[in-house]
């Protein structure tokens, strides 16, 4: 989808300190600024911070300011979750840049931020505004202070189980909503595609369980046996199945009572059509096919609280039933041997349904026939469709795969299904279990969303994508992602920030207070094997910062900190430095090797004492902190059609002259802001940024944009 | 008009609603007087709850809202604004700082923090009951700035503004421009010498006709505010009145000048860092002699005249790189010279971590320090012996020899009492400049329209003078291109019939916003708004109540003492 190209003067790329920063002055200097985020919130790093160096404001406090200030200038047009596909060149100059804003699945102009789609959502991700630390759901407000405060989804493609089922059924939601416990909700949500999900999971060959990712390494996850137990605990009940206003619409008549035609039924009644089911015996060919009589009877009950009225006995002639009143008479009478679907018209208002599966095991095509012929019949009675159309109608039958066995467990109590449930990979993350849809009381989720592209034409483009932290998986030696209590700079600072995970600073391994913790610098910066030979400028003193938020969080804490060098230079920095040293924080001069673990969970560090009388040392503590470097993000270079900016040995954005003309890129017309082209603590980010607005400004003005 | 006020009180994830308990405060004042409604936020700064405000001032028809959140000088901005999307005059807004005043500062008894938040509160809602709609003072900007010094951040900064159509005169007390950087041999990153920097600043200023430059020029005298400020300049012609917007400080640095006997200093061969670039330039061709001796061994000393333990405790930031980069131009001019570097922590901070690497790969010689044991330099000999405990052997003790000693100083406050004095310069502990804060606003300082850039405001190398001087262009830019300023409306009043002309007021304001004026045969005060700050002098010395302050008039402030002490019920 495509709109007509928008006009900015400026478009920002990342909305951290230095995007925001940027956008706002150049508003206030009267120009109009697109800036475009890939998070569903601005405020980039720093909002995630616990306290700044080195003056310790709260770093929330100085960054929500800026965020509502970038949000609510007149001037500037802030696009959240939208990534930047392509930049060109134009050749009358300035650019043109499309933008993809993904889709949140919650409409943004109804949703009021409370959070109750949290609460209920059924798939759990690690929440990447923690570190990693703990998990959010798949529905998510980004954080509390998040601008906007919004909720999104994340959602990759279905899931393969759920895009494997004939019939349309959510298996993936259903394994989320067996692992949450909601079984209830399990068989309440197959009934929104099937009236008979009992039924079904029975006879079906499991499509869905033989495309299980689980499938290749320990066994697929029991879809079936799982629906089948929220049958049994459901249908027990007999409870109040969802009720559906009372039908107004025209009545329409079917013969026949197989699984197509029962579909069909289902879904014209729900969509308020007066549905009326005839056959000999109806459900017949389930009790044929093996279907158990009590789960039958119960299912039928399902329509029957939709409103379909099921009529067991002679069958009257089409003729009869249109005398009758029935506008449309379906006929799903079984006529031999016939492989393909049709539609043909009798006399005038009846239709025969011909290409009705025979297999019990593929029931679930059988249920996609019926929700189709329910989708042409409803439009055609709508007057969306004319009769040619609905008798031209094919149905291109999905390629099945191979079913799978049958697994013989059932379930006897609600924790045995979860725990098997618990194997489920959450391939597509959203799972599509529909709780937010049913919890959200402004009624603002919306599964029907697409991408949106949105085109620009801008005089300039700044490029203020940030950094990335390393990850030190890299370096194996540090023991990072094996041992509990090694942990991230980025991490410990969500534990110190105030809005904490766990509201103290615990160790993972087993929620203990730490008393001995360890902080190691330059790891994966100065260093030629992993990550980056440049040094990370912003390490050394978030490190210790760290250790005096530390001291005061566990005042009787030690923490030593193992280091190269120590680099304190701004303003007011080696004060901060030295305040740390007197506040009895531990400096030792010595890279640290590698670290091992203990068997309570405490950790070795094997490090050369350089400072001592020299050699390899041992030091034990109960929690490691790694100090990450930060490296450059280079995807936003790959968006630029033909000749993109340059990179430096680092991969940063290369300034064309960093003495004299800081923030301006190779590229003319393009500009890098903050740690786009090389890490900057906050206030050289701010200036950096400053100094690329001043480029900006007298670029469009001297090529006369506008 | 009735009083139809809103409370909104924020938990601020806990930093408030930790020690407060903000339920009870919202309950307790909840039924006061003019109170339509009283809520409680997690973050009241948030977007969503904003949201919900504005909601609130629409749907029930509020006149005044009280926020009881954090200090105004985080938010006061955002709630104002967020009351003028709601259509509501921002100035009937009024914050109440319960955290930094009070759950902050009472951590230990949370009942006590209670009651006073909620005596807070009700004095902001006695303000907010009396409170007054204002409009900005708009004042007419002079599209021109006046940049002080000629350094490069001066320049670059002065071809910025003159880049966004503004004038500018260019101020620069020496005889040519450049600063400092046009004395250095060569300069990093880019490994040119400083001069060509500075010839490259120049040849872009040529021929442009709204840049003025002054050489041997001082400021002498500053009148007006922000957007219009006059100017004196005193320079070789005479002196001169300058109108302009805004005023841009970009007067840099001294570098420290080492005590005579420090680590040496007086003995020739011992030099600063501005000494051998100095010698650098002369560009000596084969030997490197240096006062008619062959130099074989150098050696730095790093962190003179920095981190000290008293004084200059700061860290001036570019001196490990530029001695690193010296060292560099030394080993490959002189490939036979020996290096060795005395150093405390090598602060080579970013990529420039590039150049310590290079250096060491020539085989420079690193040795580590730390006060309070630093390197002895003894002479002896027509050499330098230069000894130290060095920490990266385990405190063994090593003598090394040298022709030369290079000390590697640091970057001092210019001693510039005369400007201070004039504009008014905020001055830090250490000497240099101060900005409002290092991250929200670094090139502003507390004077509206002065703006600051370069090492003045601390020390810096020159990409990030360069990227502070265009910082401050960009702020400069941002004031004066839209061609109206508004101005904070909370500033002084004179209430005509009660002014006698004693002029008690005039003596007692510290930025010349009031003088005597005869007006209907009576002389009585005047005011210019845009020079007044609204802070207030003048109200306690008027023995009449004649003067107040916009916002805190004295009904307002006794309404306010009243809500203070009204006793809980």
């Amino acid at each position: 989808m495509s709109q007509g190209s928008k006009r900015c003067d400026c478009l920002v790329i990342g909305g951290g300190i230095a995007g925001m920063e940027s956008a706002i002055t150049l508003g206030d200097m009267g120009f109009d600024v697109v800036l475009v985020e890939k998070e569903a919130s601005i405020g980039g790093k720093m909002i995630l911070l616990s306290k700044v160096f080195p003056t310790l404001d709260c770093a929330s406090c100085i960054s929500t300011p800026k965020m509502a200030q970038t949000a609510n200038h007149p001037r500037v047009k802030v696009l959240t979750y939208a990534e930047v596909k392509k930049v060109e060149r134009l050749p009358e100059g300035g650019f043109r840049v499309t933008v993809r804003k993904n889709p949140t699945y919650v409409d943004p102009s109804k949703c009021t931020g409370c959070g109750q789609c949290e609460k209920v959502c059924t798939v759990g991700r690690p929440d990447q505004f923690q570190a990693g630390l703990i998990a959010r759901k798949a529905i998510y407000i980004p954080f509390p202070q998040a601008v906007p405060k919004k909720a999104v989804i994340e959602k990759k493609a279905l899931s393969p189980c759920s895009q494997s089922c004939p019939a349309g059924l959510r298996p993936h939601g259903l394994v989320a909503l067996t692992r949450a416990g909601k079984i209830r909700e399990v068989y309440l949500r197959a009934l929104k595609d099937t009236p008979f999900p009992g039924v079904l999971c029975r006879l079906c060959a499991g499509f869905c369980e033989s495309r299980c990712t689980r499938g290749r390494r320990d066994g697929p996850l029991p879809i079936r046996n799982f629906v089948a137990y929220a049958a049994r605990t459901f249908l027990k009940e007999d409870g109040p199945r969802p009720s559906f206003p009372e039908p107004q619409g025209e009545k329409v008549a079917l013969l026949g009572s197989g699984p197509e035609a029962l579909t069909a039924a289902y879904f014209l009644a729900r969509k308020g059509y007066a549905v009326a089911v005839f056959d000999e015996e109806v459900g017949k060919v389930f009790a044929d096919w093996g279907a158990p009589a009590w789960l039958l009877q119960a299912e039928l009950k399902n329509l029957e609280a939709a409103g379909v009225n099921l009529v067991s006995g002679d069958l009257k002639t089409p003729s009869e039933l249109k005398g009758e009143g029935f506008k449309l008479v379906l006929d799903f009478r079984p006529r031999g041997e016939e492989e393909e679907f049709f539609l043909r018209e009798g006399e005038e208002g009846v239709f025969q349904v011909g290409g009705l599966v025979q297999e019990a095991e593929k029931i679930a095509l059988a249920a996609r026939k019926g929700r189709e012929v329910a989708s042409l019949v409803e439009a055609f009675l709508k007057g969306e469709k004319k009769k040619e159309e609905l008798l031209e109608a094919a149905f291109s039958p999905p390629k099945l795969p191979a079913g799978a066995p049958l697994r013989n467990i059932s379930f006897v109590d609600v924790i045995r299904a979860q725990e098997e449930a618990r194997r489920c990979l959450d391939c597509g993350v959203c799972s599509e279990c529909h709780q937010c849809l049913e919890a959200c009381p402004a009624k603002a989720i919306d599964f029907s969303m697409k991408p949106e592209e949105i085109t620009y034409e801008c005089g300039a483009v700044i490029l203020a994508t940030g950094f990335k932290l390393f990850e030190p998986k890299g370096k194996p030696l540090t023991g990072y992602a094996c041992y509990p209590n090694v942990i991230t700079g980025m991490q410990m600072d969500r534990l110190l920030a105030p809005t904490r995970p766990y509201n103290w600073v615990l160790r993972p391994s087993d929620g203990k207070l730490p008393g001995n913790i360890a902080i190691v610098l330059c790891v994966g910066s100065r260093d030629r094997t992993g990550g980056t030979r440049a040094c990370s400028r912003i390490c050394c003193m978030y490190s210790i910062k760290q250790a005096q938020l530390i001291m005061g969080a566990l005042p009787i804490a030690e923490i030593t900190i193992y280091y190269i060098d120590i680099r304190a230079f701004g303003k007011g920095y080696e004060e901060f430095f030295q305040q740390a040293k007197a506040m009895g924080v531990h400096f030792v001069k010595g890279k640290v090797a590698r670290i091992e673990e203990t068997k309570n969970n405490d950790l070795i560090l094997y490090y050369e004492d350089m400072e001592g009388k020299g050699g390899l040392k041992k030091a034990r503590h109960d929690l490691v902190v790694l100090a990450t470097g930060a490296l450059a993000q280079t995807e936003v270079v790959q968006t630029f059609r033909g000749e993109g900016p340059q990179r430096d040995e680092f991969s940063f954005i290369q300034e064309k002259d960093e003495d004299l003309e800081p923030g301006c890129t190779t590229l003319e017309g393009v500009f890098a802001a903050g740690a786009a082209c090389g890490p900057r603590d906050i206030p050289d980010a701010v200036l950096h940024a400053g100094a690329t607005v001043a480029q900006v400004a007298a670029y469009l003005r001297r090529v006369g944009w506008k | 008009m009735e009083p139809r006020i809103g409370v909104f009180i924020c938990y601020c994830g806990g930093n408030i609603s930790d020690y407060v308990d903000c339920e009870r405060v919202r309950e307790a004042v909840s039924k006061d007087p003019g109170v339509v409604v009283a809520k409680t936020f997690m973050f009241t700064c948030s977007d969503a709850a904003q949201e919900e405000m504005i909601a609130d001032i629409r749907e029930k028809g509020l006149n005044a809202i009280v926020i009881a959140s954090c200090s105004p000088k985080l938010h006061l901005e955002t709630f104002r604004n967020m009351a003028r999307r709601a259509g509501l005059n921002p100035y009937t807004y009024v914050q109440v700082n319960i955290r930094e005043q009070c759950s902050w500062a009472h951590t230990h008894h949370k009942e006590a923090a209670t009651r006073k938040a909620i005596r807070l509160v009700r004095a902001g809602i006695a303000k907010a009951r009396l409170s007054v709609p204002l409009e900005p003072i708009r004042v007419k900007t002079k599209p021109a700035v006046l940049v002080v010094g000629a350094g490069v951040a001066g320049l670059r900064a002065a071809l910025a503004l003159a880049d966004m159509g503004l004038e500018v005169h260019l101020v620069e007390r020496e005889k040519a421009p450049g600063g400092w950087v046009r004395e250095w041999a060569r300069v990093f990153a880019s490994d040119r010498p400083g001069e060509e920097l500075v010839r490259a600043l120049l040849k872009a200023l040529e021929g442009r006709e709204n840049i003025h430059l002054y050489l041997e020029t001082e400021v002498v005298e500053k009148r007006g505010s922000v957007g219009q400020f006059q100017v004196r300049l005193k320079g070789p012609q005479g002196e001169q009145v300058v109108e302009v917007g805004a005023i841009l400080v970009a007067t840099g640095f001294s570098p420290y000048v080492p005590r005579e006997g420090e680590f040496g200093y007086g003995a020739p061969g011992v030099l600063t860092l501005e000494e051998l670039h100095a010698l650098l330039k002369k560009g000596i061709e084969g030997y490197f002699v240096y006062a008619g001796r062959e130099i074989k061994n150098v050696a730095f000393i790093y962190c003179v005249g920095s981190r000290e333990r008293e004084g200059r405790t700061y860290c001036s930031r570019y001196c490990c790189t530029a001695a690193v980069h010296l060292g560099l131009v030394l080993a490959e001019r002189y490939p036979e010279v020996r290096q060795f570097h005395f150093y405390r922590d090598m602060r080579t901070y970013g990529k420039y971590e590039i150049f310590y690497h290079n250096l060491l790969e020539k085989g420079a010689i690193f040795l580590r320090f730390e006060p309070p044991e630093i390197p002895q330099v003894e002479e002896a000999g027509g050499r330098f012996f230069v000894r130290v405990k060095d920490r990266l052997t385990g405190g063994e003790e090593v003598e090394v020899p040298a022709e030369l000693v290079v000390l590697v100083t640091g970057m001092a406050p210019r001693p510039n009492e005369g400007l201070v004095n004039v504009l008014k310069l905020p001055v830090g502990k250490d000497g240099f400049f101060n900005e409002v804060h290092p991250k929200l606003r670094p090139v502003e300082t507390v004077i509206d329209g002065l703006f600051i850039a370069g090492a003045c405001q601390g020390p810096k190398n020159i990409a990030e003078s360069v990227a502070s001087g265009l910082a401050a262009a960009a702020k400069a830019g941002a004031l004066l291109l839209q061609k109206e300023l508004r101005l904070e409306p909370l500033v002084a009043h004179v209430l005509k019939e009660k002014c006698t002309g004693c002029g008690e007021c005039v003596k007692a304001c510290p930025y010349e916003a009031l003088s005597l004026k005869e007006e209907d045969g009576k002389k009585i005060v005047s005011l210019n708004p845009a020079l007044c700050k609204g802070e207030g002098a003048c109200v306690p010395v008027c023995p009449e109540e004649a003067i107040e302050v916009w916002g805190y008039g004295h009904e307002q402030i006794r309404s306010m003492i009243q809500g203070l002490c009204k006793e809980e019920a």
